[in-house]
């Protein structure tokens, strides 16, 4: 059974000027887990994010990190623990060379000198950015910024990795790699949180998807539970994915035999298109 | 097509020479390319950039305080020495810049001729135009960074140095944003407008909004990353044949200052 690693319990935040941000989110984060958080704009989910990683202290409610509860005293241990990608890399590169801002955060983390430029070589050569030392990251192409903020965020080793909207801004080739990156990082059991508007991408990369809708987690469940569920999309002004769509069009029409396989990626359709071969028959 | 839009129109706007805002985008620009143009690669045969700000400090106040011609003459001649191995660009900038200066200082000091007091004339100008020269070599030959690292070691509060780093980081990105605020602006601005110019307030105003944001959001990401106030640089310091001859040199220029003092 997987282990809980955090938990957001009734927790609510209202801004400065009233607006109230979030309302009442309880949810429950499990090791290695890979989560989408999609809505719209002005949802909550980037709020969530802030909360859970203590930058925003909550109107009221709790964050549990592993069975500790989240007070000044233990906010330091959440931040070591919970790391954040920022929407937009300028905001989040703040060192004039690359060396120097992937070092910012073990730095904070007063780990020896020795093990920082270990970290920060460790995390240059797996975002693929060995040799950019010494590069002013402003002048670095969006893509490479985004690499980056993520580097930083890898070299302070921590256990939960958020990324917020991670492909915005990101032309096909740089979210191809970047969904590279994520997949290396499941692979070594990260637990990521990820908000977007990609519908497409929820549905092949996530494992669980909260929607949320006015400050509210709307919906809980496997991305084909969510995306089946017309009054969750429609709430949450969500589309269906492509790879769905096409899927339940071709068992409609009666192309593939009705079953349950729904593809998630463009192989897997091609490996069920193949096993069909008998329903789609001899085209000579 | 609805008819409005078939109808012939004959508009010709007045001209106008849009001679501010195309100043200020170039101006802008010009901003942008110096801070841009550091972006180059350490040069391994350039000495470490602390022994650099330590002797043009230094040379600095020798050159302040020396009473002899011939020590500043032997200043100017080790600086222009260093002017010839920089790009032909960076030597006429750093000439004008000097030379503008140094008019500047004399004009100034002209009344002193009027008292008998010809020494002042000659000898403060030529300081100006050393002390100038010598910073702007190390301006030019030495990246951002490698300055702050240097300020660093120098026992500058971590403070200073991070907002130096950061005012940098934001003269950059927003200088680019105010370019592309007034290409817009350019672009809508055809023909004579009276209110041309009262638009750059919005210009100004919404970079205020902006760089507020921005601030907001680098403030939140710091955070994340566990800052409490404590800015931490992590260098190696290198000692190589570079920074030894560059020592060697710099001595050289404190005994003969010594001597002649």
């Amino acid at each position: 059974m997987k282990k809980r690693i955090l938990k957001a319990d009734n927790l609510s935040y209202v801004y400065g000027n009233g607006k109230t941000a979030l309302d009442g989110v309880t949810v429950e984060i499990y090791e290695g887990e890979k989560i989408a958080v999609i809505g719209a704009n002005g949802s909550g989910k980037s709020t969530f994010f802030l909360n859970i990683n203590g930058v925003y202290a909550p109107t009221s409610g709790e964050i549990v990190f592993r069975d500790m509860t989240v007070n000044k005293k233990t906010l330091n241990e959440l931040r070591k623990n919970v790391g954040i990608v920022f929407q937009d890399a300028d905001n989040q590169i703040i060192a004039s060379t690359v060396k120097a801002d992937v070092g910012f955060g073990p730095m904070n983390l007063k780990l020896p000198k020795e093990e920082v430029l270990e970290r920060v070589a460790q995390a240059l050569a797996y975002m693929n950015l060995t040799g950019f030392e010494d590069r002013p990251p402003h002048y670095l192409s969006g893509g490479e910024k985004k690499r980056v903020s993520i580097a930083g965020i890898v070299a302070m080793k921590p256990e939960v990795l958020i990324f917020d909207e991670p492909t915005a801004s990101l032309d096909p080739i740089n979210a191809m790699m970047l969904e590279e990156v994520l997949a290396k990082l499941g692979a070594e059991g990260k637990t990521m949180l990820i908000s977007t508007h990609d519908v497409d991408f929820t549905y092949r990369w996530a494992e669980r998807v909260l929607v949320f809708c006015n400050g509210k987690i709307i919906a809980d469940g496997t991305p084909l539970e969510i995306f089946q569920n017309g009054e969750v999309l429609r709430q949450a002004n969500l589309k269906r994915p492509a790879m769905l769509e096409v899927y339940e069009l071709l068992v409609e029409s009666g192309v593939l035999a009705a079953a349950n396989a729904y593809p998630r990626q463009t192989q897997e359709l091609k490996e069920v298109l193949r096993d069909s071969k008998v329903i789609l028959g001899d085209p000579a | 097509m609805p008819e409005w839009l078939q109808k012939n129109e004959n508009y010709m706007p007045r001209e106008d020479k849009d001679t501010f805002i195309n100043k200020s985008i170039l101006s802008f620009l010009a901003l942008i390319a110096r801070i841009k143009a550091q972006d180059k690669k350490e040069d391994r045969f350039q000495a470490n950039a602390f022994f650099r700000v330590l002797f043009t400090l230094m040379l600095v106040v020798f050159v302040s305080v020396s009473r002899t011609f011939s020590f500043i003459y032997l200043v100017i001649a080790y600086l222009l020495l260093l002017l010839c191995f920089m790009p032909g660009r960076e030597i006429a900038k750093i000439l004008r810049t000097g030379l503008v200066m140094t008019l500047f200082t004399a004009i100034i000091l002209l009344p002193t001729v009027f008292y008998g007091n010809t020494y002042s004339i000659f000898i403060i100008p030529v300081k100006v135009l050393v002390s100038i020269i010598a910073v702007n070599i190390l301006s030019y030959a030495t990246r951002w960074d490698q300055i702050t690292i240097a300020l660093k070691r120098f026992h500058v509060p971590d403070l200073m140095i991070f907002i130096l780093d950061i005012t940098l980081k934001y003269i950059v990105m927003l200088g680019e944003f105010s370019v592309e605020m007034l290409y817009a602006l350019r672009l809508r601005s055809v023909g004579k407008n009276a209110g041309k110019y009262n638009a750059l307030s919005g210009v100004a105003g919404t970079l205020f909004l902006k760089s507020r944001d921005m601030a907001e959001d680098m403030y939140a990401a710091m955070e994340c990353r566990g800052f409490t106030g404590e800015y931490r640089i992590c260098q190696k310091f290198r000692f190589g044949l570079a920074d030894a001859a560059y020592l060697l040199i710099n001595a050289g220029i404190i005994y003969i200052f010594i001597r002649l003092y």
